[in-house]
């Protein structure tokens, strides 16, 4: 589904990814761990298509296109979600607006038309509830004074209205407590299905206890310097990252 | 450049023309005022921002051919569609000429023309001259109750053949203790050239209420210079917001006094400007005692080129403590030829006062923007989004119910045509 094959970047005179490669295939769950500053937000941000990070090297397809050819927009309608690190507060644009309008422009690009009202409100409380989010954060202003883990929730909603083949997820368990970290999980799991690839992109090893990952991927410095299965992110827990560093460069 | 100046004999010859009634001397006194005084020039710290040479000269063109203002045959279709459009007690001044023939019977408001009326007009500043000087007729509305529906004062402005100058004179007293509902609505078309000069002025009386809701849309290229005076006395109450779409040159002052203690003003505005548009509003606020409070937001959108001014000054005089004013102004440049001059101004002579003012001025934030677009809405839906959330604040403060609607559709049209394809 994603194949990355000798990705290069910098966001202004730093260099950031400097030779990435990764297959993600539909069905599977990915983890990417790594220390602060090895690249992991920036790759997400890459492939989300993030203006300000400048790809100098290697090609990314996704479902046999080419990804570095289209627009943010473009890319979200061909089926790509970034779930944001740091979801931004829009005030004075509705929730289930913005919720409505991001349908609506897949269904446009599928040939569809737009969403009944009444059915899309339907299916938006349904999702909610699963999420343990109170209805009325649909009429607020998006992320306008949600706390950290109703940000974080209302990124997984968005993922389970617009059902993304690829979803990255940016250390979606940073800033949330144990409830949150499990609401979200679940939704994420609820999510997880044979057409559908999920990248998660974590510091810690905690999120991965909830959802299981099917393969492990350190970064460090910009590259994947080790892929394992789950059991890698465990020994990551205990050794650190300096024991795969340590280990890369033996 | 120099100023061109107003041709005084032939204005005078205008002024001769009018009709023989109560108003003369007073037009007459108007007319020698202007004479001497002037018109506002650059030169002048008020108007350094806000030249008004091609007002002088649609005016010239006016008065060389001979004064004359004939309406379009549109004119009564456009006021048929302004007031079913908004539910009001309409009072209409259109093309200069009062017209009661949409205000209905309310029982609680009263109207009289000044040709009728025993209680002269003063004015004394150079653009009230001029429109007490040329005033055809103007109306006197005195609100004694509530009104199951708003005071409407529409001033349209539809003029064929050549330029067009026109003055509109509006006085309204809110009676003590009326809550009243007001909406100001200035709208032109017609005549490529047109010059429209208003005074509204408004006395709220003691523990009266005003929402007040001012819309502004004229033909592009049309200018207009509007004044509104309010006085409040004590404990009275102002909420007002204004609306600015259209136009070419605009000069809006909004002068509050603020003579009794217990008063609050709180007036607030949004200008959307496009190539071509000269948008400047001036506000002042006099705190002659205290405790009293005034505050006021204006936001602006600008694209394309085009210059809007801002200017908020807030005099809080000597004894009046007590006082509260605030003032904010924030803008949105949505194009690199787009220009604001932003200039809050606060006089203090008192000691016991808070008094707050902000000017922001940028563009939409970037990091809003690609989050909007990573949700597969493009570049273009994901700008009108988050222009239309900036104004939608503001839509959502119209403090008049009836004229919401209006307002809302009326922005949101503004704000389509003010954001092209082609410039994203």
């Amino acid at each position: 589904m994603l194949e990355i094959n000798n990705l290069k970047s910098r966001i202004g005179d730093t260099e950031i990814l400097r030779g990435l490669s990764l297959s993600v295939n539909a069905g599977e769950v990915h983890a990417i761990m790594g220390p602060n500053g090895s690249g992991k937000s920036t790759l997400a941000q890459v492939i989300a298509g993030h203006d300000d990070y400048v790809v100098t090297g290697g090609e990314v397809t996704f479902m046999g296109k080419n990804l570095l050819d289209l627009e943010p927009e473009e890319r979200a309608r061909e089926g790509i979600f970034l779930g944001f690190q740091y979801p931004v507060e829009i005030p004075g644009v509705n929730n289930a607006y913005l919720l409505k309008a991001a349908v609506n422009a897949k269904r446009k690009h599928q040939g569809l038309g737009e969403v009944d009202a009444f059915e899309f409100l339907k299916v938006a409380r349904e999702k909610m509830a699963l999420l343990g989010m109170d209805p009325k954060f649909l009429n607020r202003g998006v992320n306008e004074g949600f706390s950290g883990g109703e940000k974080k929730r209302n990124e997984i909603l968005q993922m389970a209205m617009l059902e993304p083949s690829l979803a990255i997820l940016d250390e979606t368990d940073s800033g949330l407590d144990i409830d949150a970290l499990k609401a979200v999980a679940e939704g994420v799991n609820t999510l997880r299905a044979p057409d559908r690839a999920i990248v998660l992109v974590t510091h810690y090893q905690r999120l991965l206890d909830y959802i299981e990952p099917d393969f492990v991927h350190v970064l460090s410095e910009g590259q994947i310097i080790r892929s394992g299965d789950k059991s890698l992110a465990l020994e990551l827990e205990e050794k650190g990252y300096d024991w795969v560093r340590e280990a890369a460069n033996a | 450049m120099k100023q061109s100046a107003l041709s005084i004999d032939d204005l005078r010859e205008a002024v001769m023309r009018l009709p023989d009634d109560s108003l003369t001397a007073t037009r007459e006194a108007a007319l020698a005022s202007l004479d001497e005084q002037g018109f506002p020039s650059i030169r002048d710290e008020d108007w350094k921002y806000t030249d008004l040479s091609s007002a002088i000269d649609v005016s010239n063109r006016w008065l060389a051919q001979g004064a004359k203002t004939e309406s379009t045959d549109a004119l009564r279709k456009s006021i048929k569609a302004i007031t079913a459009s908004i539910d009001a007690h309409w009072l209409i001044v259109a093309n200069g000429i009062v017209d009661l023939t949409c205000f209905g019977e309310p029982a609680d408001i009263e109207v009289e023309k000044f040709s009728d009326s025993a209680t002269p007009f003063v004015m004394d500043r150079p653009l009230a001259d001029l429109n007490a000087a040329l005033l055809h007729d103007g109306l006197r509305v005195q609100v004694h109750g509530a009104t199951e529906k708003p005071l409407g004062v529409l001033l349209i402005d539809e003029t064929s053949g050549g330029a067009g100058v026109t003055q509109a004179n509006v006085d309204i007293e809110v009676a003590p203790g009326c809550d009243a509902e007001i909406i100001e609505y200035q709208v032109s078309s017609g005549s490529e050239d047109h010059y429209a000069n208003s005074v509204i002025a408004l006395q709220i009386d003691q523990a009266a209420h005003v929402s007040y809701v001012r819309i502004q849309n004229r033909r592009a290229g049309h200018i207009q210079t509007a004044r509104l005076s309010v006085a409040l006395s004590a404990d009275a109450r102002l909420n007002m917001a204004s609306y600015d779409l259209g136009g070419g040159l605009v000069r809006n002052d909004v002068d509050i006094d603020i003579n009794e203690a217990g008063a609050d003003a709180t007036f607030n505005g949004l200008f959307l400007a496009g190539d071509g548009q000269h948008i400047d509003n001036h506000t002042r606020v006099e705190h002659r005692v205290g405790p009293a409070s005034s505050s006021q937001e204006y936001r602006g959108i600008l694209n394309g080129r085009c210059r809007c001014v801002w200017n908020g000054k807030a005099i809080v005089h000597k004894g009046a403590d007590g006082t509260d004013a605030n003032q904010a102004n924030h803008n949105l440049l949505l194009s690199d030829h787009a220009e604001i001059d932003a200039k809050p101004e606060l006089e203090i002579y008192a000691d016991d006062v808070k008094c707050s003012h902000g000017t922001t001025v940028g563009q939409l934030d970037e990091t809003a923007l690609f989050y909007l677009r990573s949700r597969g809405i493009n570049k273009r839906q994901a700008t009108q989004i988050l222009t239309h959330a900036f104004a939608a604040d503001l839509v959502a403060r119209a403090p008049v119910a009836t004229a919401k609607d209006a307002i809302t559709a009326l922005v949101e049209k503004r704000l389509g045509e003010l954001i092209k394809e082609e410039d994203l």
